[in-house]
C-alpha cells in the first residue's frame, strides 16, 4: 500500500471517478439514440474532437511506459513519437475528411461500416470487423489490466477488486452515456493529461538541476553515459526505424482515434485539427521525456537508488520526488489516460457485435441502442475476465494491437479513400494479410507456451508488426493492378467523397 | 486530368517503392536494411498525403512543401544513420538526438498543420464540396 497514507493523493483518485460519474449521468440524458451512443450525435467542435482523439490515442502506456522504456533503452524510445509531428496533418489529409464525408452521405458510425460503404463489400467489411474485434480485446484487456494496478496501488486493495472498482465506474458511464459519455470524459482527461504532463515536465528538469544538468549529469554517469541521449544507443537500427513506420503509418488504421472523425459538427472545422491534435499530443508526452531523463539523471546524481524495473521510473520519480497535489494530479491523469482508451474500445467492441458483424451477415439488429449497451458490458466483462485469467496472453495481446490495427486497415482505409481503382478484393486481402501475418509473427516471436515452434524468420532488431505492415500495402497494391484495371464505377455519393 | 493523374501516379509509385523498400528493410537482413526503411519511413508519409491533398488537376503549392518535408525526414532519419554515436554534441545532446527533439517534431508539426489550415479551401473541403455532400445525402443503410 504505497500510496494509501497520502490522501491527496486517495483524493485526488475519488474527485476524478466521482467527475466521471458525473458525467456518466449527464450523458445518460442526452443519449436517445443509436447514433447518440455510437458518434455521440456527430455534434463535436475541433477542439474537442482533437482532445477526445489525443486521449483515446495515449493509454497509460505514454505516462508509466515510456519513461520506464527510456530508462531502459534510452533516447532511442523516442522514435516511437518521432512521426507526431506530421501524423496530425497525414491523418487529416488522408482519411479525416474522408471519413467525416462518408457519414455526411451515408450512415456510417463505425471503420467497417466506411469499408462497407467504400468498397460495398461485406466480405472486406467482415474482415475489418474481425481485425477491430480481435485489436479491442487485446487494447481493452491491457487497459483494464492497467486500471487494476493502479487502483490496487493507491487503495491497497487486491489486483480484482482493483480492476472491478475502475470498472464499475468505467461501466458506468460508457454503457450509460456510450460515445456521447466517451467523448466528454475523453475532453475531461485529456485535459487532465496535458495539465499534469506539463506540470511533471517543469517539475522532473527543476528536480534534476535543470535541462543542461539533467543530460550532464547522464553523459558523465558510468552507468547511463553518452550512449543513453544517442538517437540509436544500443538499439539496433532496425528497431528504431521500425518504431518510426509503425507508429508514423499504423496511425492511419486505428478505429479509437478514427472514429472520433465522425463525430465532429461541422466538416469545415477539420480545417483546425492537425493543430489541435499535434499540439495537445506533443504537450502530453512532454511526461515521457521528461520522466525519461530526470530519472536516470537522479540516479547518475545519487539522489535516487538505480531502479530494479525500468517501469517503476514514473512511480518512483512522482512518490518520492513531486509535492503531493502534483502526484494526486499525475494519478488521476494516468487513470485518465487508461480509461479513456478503454471507454473508446468498450464502444468499439460492442459495435462489431451489434452493427457489424450483422450487417456483414446481411442483418440489421432492432434496438440497437438497448443491446449497443447490452454489448457494452458483455465486451468489458469478456475482456476483464481474460485479462484477469490469462494474464500473459492479454499482455501479448496488447503488444500487437496497435500493429494489427495498422496493418489490417491503414493500407485498405487510406489508399482506398483516396483511389477508386481499388477493389474490393484488393482491401480484403489487405486486411485479411495484415490481421494474420501479424498475429502469427507477434504469437511466434513471443509465445512461450509452446518451446518447439521457431521464432519468426526475421533479421535481429526488425519487429514483426513492421514487416506486416509493409506487407498490407504491398499487397493491396499488388492485387489492386491484378484486379482493378479498370476503375470501377463507384455509387455517385462515393465518388464525391473520394474527389473532394 | 493528366496532371492529376501524374501526380497520382507518382504518390503511387512513390508508395510502391517505399512498400517494396520497407518489406526488404525488415524482411532480408541485408547491409543496406536500415538505409532502406530510412527511405520507407520519410516517403510513406509524404506519398500518403500526396494521394490524399491531390484533387482537381494538382497538388498546386503542396509540391514543394511536401518535397521539403521528404527532405527533412530523410535528412534526419539519415543523419541518425550516418553520424557516429549522433555526432557532436549540441545543447548537451548528440546533434542527430538534438534534430529529433528540436527538429523533426515541432518543424513539421507547426508547418504541415499551418499549411493544412491555409490551404484547406483549396485542398481540405470547400463550402462547394459540403454542399454537394448534403445534397447527395442518403438516408438508407451503409450499403452500396
Amino acid at each position: 500500500m504505497p500510496v494509501l497514507g497520502r490522501p491527496l493523493i486517495v483524493a485526488a483518485t475519488l474527485v476524478y471517478f466521482l467527475v466521471c460519474l458525473g458525467l456518466g449521468v449527464w450523458a445518460l440524458r442526452r443519449t436517445r439514440s443509436a447514433r447518440d451512443f455510437w458518434v455521440a450525435r456527430q455534434g463535436l467542435g475541433v477542439v474537442v474532437t482533437g482532445l477526445a482523439t489525443m486521449a483515446a490515442a495515449f493509454s497509460g502506456f505514454v505516462f508509466l511506459g515510456g519513461p520506464g522504456l527510456t530508462y531502459r533503452i534510452g533516447l532511442a524510445s523516442l522514435f516511437i513519437n518521432l512521426s507526431i509531428g506530421f501524423t496530425p496533418t497525414l491523418l487529416a489529409w488522408t482519411l479525416a475528411k474522408r471519413l467525416r464525408l462518408l457519414a455526411e452521405v451515408r450512415e456510417v458510425y463505425t471503420i467497417p461500416d466506411a469499408v462497407l460503404a467504400r468498397y460495398g463489400s461485406r466480405r472486406a467489411s467482415g474482415a475489418a470487423a474481425v481485425a477491430v474485434l480481435v485489436g479491442t480485446v487485446g487494447y481493452l484487456g491491457t487497459q483494464l489490466l492497467a486500471m487494476g494496478t493502479l487502483t490496487r496501488a493507491v487503495f491497497g486493495v487486491s489486483l480484482p477488486v482493483g480492476v472491478g472498482a475502475g470498472l464499475a465506474v468505467l461501466l458506468f458511464y460508457s454503457v450509460a452515456g456510450g460515445m456521447m459519455a466517451g467523448v466528454y470524459t475523453d475532453v475531461f482527461q485529456g485535459t487532465l493529461m496535458v495539465l499534469a504532463a506539463v506540470a511533471v515536465f517543469a517539475y522532473a528538469m527543476a528536480a534534476g538541476g535543470g535541462f543542461e544538468r539533467v543530460v550532464h549529469s547522464i553523459a558523465a554517469s558510468p552507468r547511463f553515459g553518452r550512449g543513453f541521449l544517442e538517437p540509436l544507443g544500443k538499439t539496433p537500427a532496425l528497431t528504431a526505424l521500425g518504431f518510426f513506420f509503425v507508429f508514423g503509418i499504423g496511425v492511419l488504421g486505428q478505429p479509437h482515434m478514427l472514429n472520433k472523425f465522425y463525430m465532429i459538427q461541422d466538416p469545415r472545422r477539420l480545417r483546425w485539427l492537425p493543430l489541435v491534435l499535434g499540439s495537445s499530443q506533443t504537450l502530453c508526452l512532454l511526461i515521457w521525456l521528461g520522466i525519461g531523463l530526470a530519472v536516470p539523471a537522479l540516479v547518475a546524481q545519487g539522489k535516487l537508488a538505480p531502479l530494479a524495473k525500468p517501469d517503476d521510473a514514473a512511480p518512483s520519480f512522482l512518490l518520492g520526488f513531486t509535492p503531493e497535489p502534483l502526484a494526486g494530479l499525475a494519478v488521476a491523469a494516468i487513470l485518465a489516460a487508461i480509461m479513456s482508451t478503454a471507454d473508446s474500445f468498450m464502444n468499439l467492441g460492442a459495435a462489431v457485435l451489434v452493427r457489424d458483424l450483422p450487417r456483414c451477415a446481411g442483418r440489421r439488429v432492432k434496438k440497437e441502442l438497448f443491446w449497443g449497451r447490452i454489448a457494452t458490458i458483455g465486451v468489458t466483462v469478456a475482456a476483464a475476465a481474460l485479462a484477469l485469467g490469462y494474464n500473459d496472453l492479454i499482455a501479448l495481446l496488447g503488444t500487437f494491437s496497435f500493429g494489427t490495427f495498422g496493418a489490417a486497415l491503414a493500407p485498405a482505409l487510406a489508399v482506398g479513400l483516396n483511389w477508386k481503382r481499388v477493389t474490393a478484393a484488393a482491401a480484403t486481402a489487405s486486411i485479411v494479410t495484415g490481421t494474420a501475418l501479424n498475429l502469427a509473427l507477434e504469437f511466434l516471436a513471443r509465445q512461450t507456451f509452446f518451446p518447439s515452434l521457431p521464432k519468426p524468420p526475421l533479421p535481429p532488431g526488425a519487429l514483426p508488426t513492421a514487416v506486416s505492415l509493409a506487407a498490407s500495402f504491398a499487397v493491396l497494391l499488388a492485387v489492386t493492378a491484378w484486379t482493378g484495371r479498370r476503375e470501377p464505377a463507384l455509387p455517385e455519393d462515393i465518388a464525391a467523397v473520394m474527389e473532394a | 486530368m493528366s496532371r492529376f493523374r501524374s501526380f497520382r501516379s507518382l504518390a503511387l509509385v512513390l508508395l510502391a517503392l517505399a512498400a517494396a523498400a520497407a518489406l526488404l528493410a525488415f524482411c532480408a537482413g541485408i547491409p543496406l536494411g536500415p538505409w532502406l526503411a530510412a527511405f520507407a519511413g520519410a516517403t510513406f508519409p509524404v506519398a500518403l498525403i500526396a494521394l490524399g491533398a491531390a484533387r482537381k488537376g494538382s497538388l498546386g503549392g503542396l509540391s514543394l512543401p511536401l518535397a521539403l518535408l521528404w527532405l527533412l525526414l530523410a535528412a534526419g532519419l539519415g543523419a541518425v544513420l550516418a553520424l557516429p554515436h549522433g555526432g557532436p554534441d549540441v545543447a548537451g545532446l548528440p546533434l542527430a538526438t538534438a534534430a529529433m527533439i528540436f527538429v523533426l517534431v515541432p518543424v513539421p508539426l507547426l508547418g504541415l498543420g499551418g499549411l493544412y489550415a491555409a490551404r484547406f479551401d483549396h485542398h481540405g473541403l470547400s463550402e462547394e464540396d459540403l454542399d454537394r455532400m448534403r445534397r447527395l445525402r442518403r438516408s438508407d443503410s451503409g450499403e452500396a
